[in-house]
């Protein structure tokens, strides 16, 4: 975790490109072929249980078997690797790249990103705090949590097989929480940020800059 | 002396006799070499408090001593007094009931081990059936129901003991046999083989009956990796995979208009029907909106 920002550094930054680069990979290797031109707005998926798919962004086809990959976010396709259009490509072979405009709350938690400790996914699967860690979030609140390497505290459940996930991280409290029961979190995505207790003031100092800089000015 | 004792020998004369059923489509003298770990040692108490609890404890002492736990070993109990479901739920556990968990040292590749929770719904459906249940049906993913009652239930929970960093899977079952009551809450919605079968049954032969099967189907898992890491993919109908193949023929989910949540009973999440399941064991919703969803987790309840 960094001891010191630069917020003017930061900030500016920021406001001069206020957008995320989401670059799409392949999901696996076959035969690609693109459905979204350079420029395209796409939409992410939606619907209270994101059942409406997003926009489809390419069909990859291996052994006869198409399928269509839509985006996960929003934005407009910034770039499109259009060589691959209707070549073989191997799995995690960069596709496109997808440009999406950045709101201020998903501005602090980038910038907290770069600040908190994160605790990874482990798997695609659902995930929930293991018991002991859920109530004593439900009567202090997450950031009255303080957690320790090697506690359970969370729990993995796919398919109904339940795992235990233990803390790997540097002690501190759980300020960020990345992930809602019942709803699937990707491998590799952050689950948790957790913040070392004297690390706390710099985190709020985060806040109160990056509302008081986009407020005064967006 | 326990009520619930069956020997790892019951178990695998149910599991030969298993051999016999063979259609051909694939190698059962294979499927059992890879099951027959399971029950191949039973510990059988008259009571604990909580059988994967004491899995857990069994296995961190061997792993302090420098040695593992048996892969497939059993542990039963005639009572548990802190035995629970999913989540907080709690699950009675009264004299007359099969309940226990299986120790299976995690030797399958990730993209099988998600089908152990079908392995062991599948076993308890069976085994159910052969006793005489022959109404028992699967609803996604592993509750076995007759008529609409539950009648067992199954939890894997993944356990990585603390010395050697070695991953089990603590395999819970809990099959209402011939315990008579339940608690107010589950009146309505559990049922016991002895009401089924409207007579008591051997709750010893069902254990044996069902830890064969679970043995088989254990053995499919293996038997199934094998095949696909060969390249010569799944050994059911179509490159289907054996073990879904058999869900589907002892499910009733599909088709059922249902409520899906993660934790249905606490929070239930949106209605829709069931259209199939896919080839990773997740189940496809068609939502009131005409959308498909695919969950590969939670539960569901029918409407």
């Amino acid at each position: 975790m960094s001891d010191e920002i630069d917020f003017d550094e930061l900030l500016s930054k920021y406001k001069s490109d206020p957008y995320d680069y989401v670059d799409v990979y392949a999901v696996h290797t076959g035969q690609v072929t693109f459905k979204v031109m350079e420029g395209q707005q796409v939409d992410a998926p939606s619907g209270e249980w994101l059942q409406v798919p997003g926009t489809s962004l390419y069909e990859i086809n291996r052994e006869r078997n198409p399928k269509i990959v839509v985006a996960q976010t929003n934005g407009t396709v910034a770039e499109v690797v259009s060589e691959l259009d209707g070549r073989f490509v191997e799995a995690g072979e960069k596709l496109m790249t997808i440009k999406h405009p950045l709101k201020k709350k998903e501005i602090i938690e980038n910038i907290f990103r770069e600040v908190l400790y994160l605790f990874y996914a482990p798997e695609t699967a659902k995930y929930f705090f293991s018991m002991d860690i859920q109530s004593r979030i439900d009567k202090k609140g997450a950031r009255s949590i303080t957690i320790d390497q090697g506690e359970e505290i969370i729990t993995m459940s796919l398919m109904k097989r339940d795992t235990p996930v233990y803390y790997n991280g540097e002690r501190g409290v759980i300020h960020s929480i990345y992930f809602k029961p019942g709803i699937s979190v990707k491998q590799g995505e952050p689950l948790i940020g957790v913040c070392a207790l004297d690390k706390l003031p710099l985190i709020q100092k985060i806040i109160t800059r990056v509302k008081a800089n986009w407020d005064s000015t967006h | 002396m326990p009520l619930n004792s069956p020997s790892p020998q019951d178990v695998l004369s149910h599991l030969q006799r298993l051999l016999t059923c063979s259609n051909g489509l694939y190698d059962s003298d294979a499927i059992v070499r890879y099951g027959a770990f399971v029950g191949s040692k039973i510990e059988s108490h008259e009571f604990l408090p909580r059988a994967m609890i004491h899995a857990r404890t069994r296995i961190e002492s061997l792993a302090a001593s420098g040695k593992s736990v048996a892969s497939g070993t059993v542990i039963l109990a005639d009572t548990m007094s802190h035995s629970k479901g999913r989540f907080s739920r709690q699950w009675h556990a009264p004299t007359g009931g099969a309940w226990g968990c299986m120790i299976h040292a995690n030797t399958l590749l990730p993209q099988s081990r998600c089908f152990v929770p079908l392995a062991v719904g599948i076993a308890g459906c069976e085994a159910v059936r052969e006793m005489g249940g022959r109404m028992a049906v699967l609803r996604w993913v592993n509750d076995v129901l007759v008529e609409g009652k539950k009648l067992a239930g199954f939890l894997v929970e993944t356990y990585t003991e603390a010395i050697f960093g070695e991953e089990y899977n603590l395999v819970g079952f809990g099959v209402n046999i011939n315990n008579r009551q339940f608690p107010d809450e589950l009146f309505d919605s559990a049922i016991s083989l002895r009401e089924v079968l409207g007579t008591a049954a051997d709750l010893t032969r069902f254990t044996a009956l069902f830890l064969a099967r679970l043995a088989w189907n254990f053995g499919l898992l293996y038997y199934e990796e094998s095949s696909a890491l060969r390249g010569e993919g799944f050994s059911g109908n179509g490159g289907e995979h054996l073990l879904l193949e058999q869900w589907r023929r002892l499910s009733d989910t599909v088709g059922k208009r249902v409520v899906y949540g993660f934790d249905v009973m606490r929070s239930p999440q949106y209605q829709g029907v069931v259209l199939k399941m896919d080839e990773n064991g997740g189940l496809v919703l068609r939502l009131d909106d005409g959308f498909e969803k695919t969950e590969y987790s939670g539960e569901v309840r029918y409407l």
